[in-house]
């Protein structure tokens, strides 16, 4: 017999098997079933740790749900604190220079609330929207002094349609909404006369520029900020030909 | 506690029915009997099974694990009872035959003479030709269960398979 031939018999010793219902029996005896209270125990644990795996993920989705949510929210309402905590966030992570642009866009967007409130007659969310206004208007009129040159055009125009959008709520709601509109536009009006000033206009500019002063010094200052607009475009389109 | 026993509880299953098998076969062909091969084999696993459950018990390797376990009890085994290790070639549970009359008398008879011609060579021969021809375990393998070089290993299944072609040529 050749060593081929002699494992090849060998290998049919493979047949060598236990039988199926002993191995079962053995299997159960040596290892009992858990009994169903144990085993819905740990179905229970093993649930749960499954849910606690994914726990970090849920809650990002949860938050970021509740952010969605509270964007349409006013002041007043149950998801505002959320919208809020946003804003907070949005004015601490801009630098010096921005924060009283962030706080003229927050004071823009309560106005375009209170719009919306007026429209839907929502009257208890009136008086904490109106003093989200202020409390930004105030804000803005502290962050002033680190503004820079850069972005005082872009805060003029924001002033502006900042005053559009108070002249039209106050003339819905038939109230003067107050706030320090009044000392911003004038410390905006004269920050951006003393930095044009400074600059070489032509007699055109010139011209505005000495319109706005008069503006200004008559407590106009929304005039005077329209003036100070047209002149800065005009110089803007100057330099861009 | 419950969530640490069900997972050992799992892992053992898995050990058992990867196992039971291997080592039934291993026990048997070293005892002859299905009773005292289930006996044994039973008592392997009851034993494996008390010693995983052990909170600081760390078995790397199961199978080596279990294969000394069986090993120590077919010795306990014979000791007891005073017996040499002899296996009977007409006692062959086997599960699987031949479709026909002529084919199982040819298996059988087949069988039968390598199984005879394995029961006179030595254990550790018989061992290592059950883990190598019949269980398919690598050589590394068979060095970890018997804690040998692999060059030993491949030496000794070498001499194992000439002692049992000798043997059969004399069955």
């Amino acid at each position: 017999m050749t060593e081929k031939d002699l494992i090849k018999q060998l290998k049919q010793l493979k047949e060598i098997k236990p039988s199926n219902d002993w191995v079962l029996l053995t299997k159960r005896r040596i290892l009992p079933e858990e009994p169903v209270s144990e085993r819905s125990m740990s179905n229970v644990f093993s649930v749960f740790q499954w849910k606690l795996a994914f726990a970090p993920v849920i809650s990002v989705f949860i938050v970021i749900g509740l952010f969605g949510f509270a964007n349409t929210t006013v002041p007043g309402d149950f998801l505002f604190p959320f919208k809020k905590a946003a804003e907070i966030a949005q004015v601490g992570l801009s630098s010096g220079a921005e924060k009283s642009g962030v706080h003229l866009k927050l004071a823009n967007r309560r106005l375009e609330e209170l719009s919306s409130i007026a429209e839907v007659n929502k009257v208890r969310s009136l008086a904490p929207t109106i003093k989200e206004f202020q409390d930004n208007m105030t804000e803005a009129v502290n962050g002033l002094s680190q503004m820079d040159s850069l972005n005082l055009k872009e805060l003029a125009s924001e002033t502006q349609k900042m005053e559009e959008n108070k002249q039209k709520v106050e003339s819905i709601l038939g109230i003067q909404i107050g706030g320090e509109t009044n000392k911003f536009e004038n410390q905006l009006v004269s920050y951006l006369i003393l930095d044009l000033e400074k600059r070489s206009l032509n007699e055109e500019d010139q011209k505005l520029l000495a319109e706005a002063r008069e503006y200004s010094e008559a407590g106009n200052y929304n005039l005077a900020l329209e003036k100070l607009l047209v002149l800065m475009n005009q110089s803007a389109d100057r330099r861009s030909q | 506690m419950v969530q640490i026993s069900h997972h050992k509880q799992k892992q053992f299953e898995k050990i058992y029915d990867k196992y039971i098998g291997k080592i039934y076969r291993f026990v048997f062909l070293k005892v002859s009997s299905q009773e005292i091969a289930e006996d044994l084999t039973s008592e392997v696993f009851t034993r494996g099974w008390q010693s995983f459950q052990k909170e600081n018990c760390d078995i790397k390797n199961p199978q080596a694990f279990l294969y000394q376990i069986a090993r120590n009890l077919v010795i306990d085994h014979y000791r007891q009872k005073g017996q040499a290790q002899l296996v009977s070639i007409d006692n062959l549970p086997l599960i699987e035959e031949g479709p026909n009359l002529e084919e199982r008398a040819m298996f059988k008879s087949e069988v039968s003479n390598v199984k005879a011609a394995l029961a006179n060579i030595n254990d550790d021969y018989r061992e290592i030709i059950t883990w190598y021809y019949l269980d398919e375990f690598s050589v590394p393998e068979i060095a970890k269960i018997l804690n040998k070089s692999e060059d030993a290993v491949r030496v000794q299944i070498h001499r194992a398979i000439q002692a049992l072609k000798g043997e059969v040529g004399e069955v």
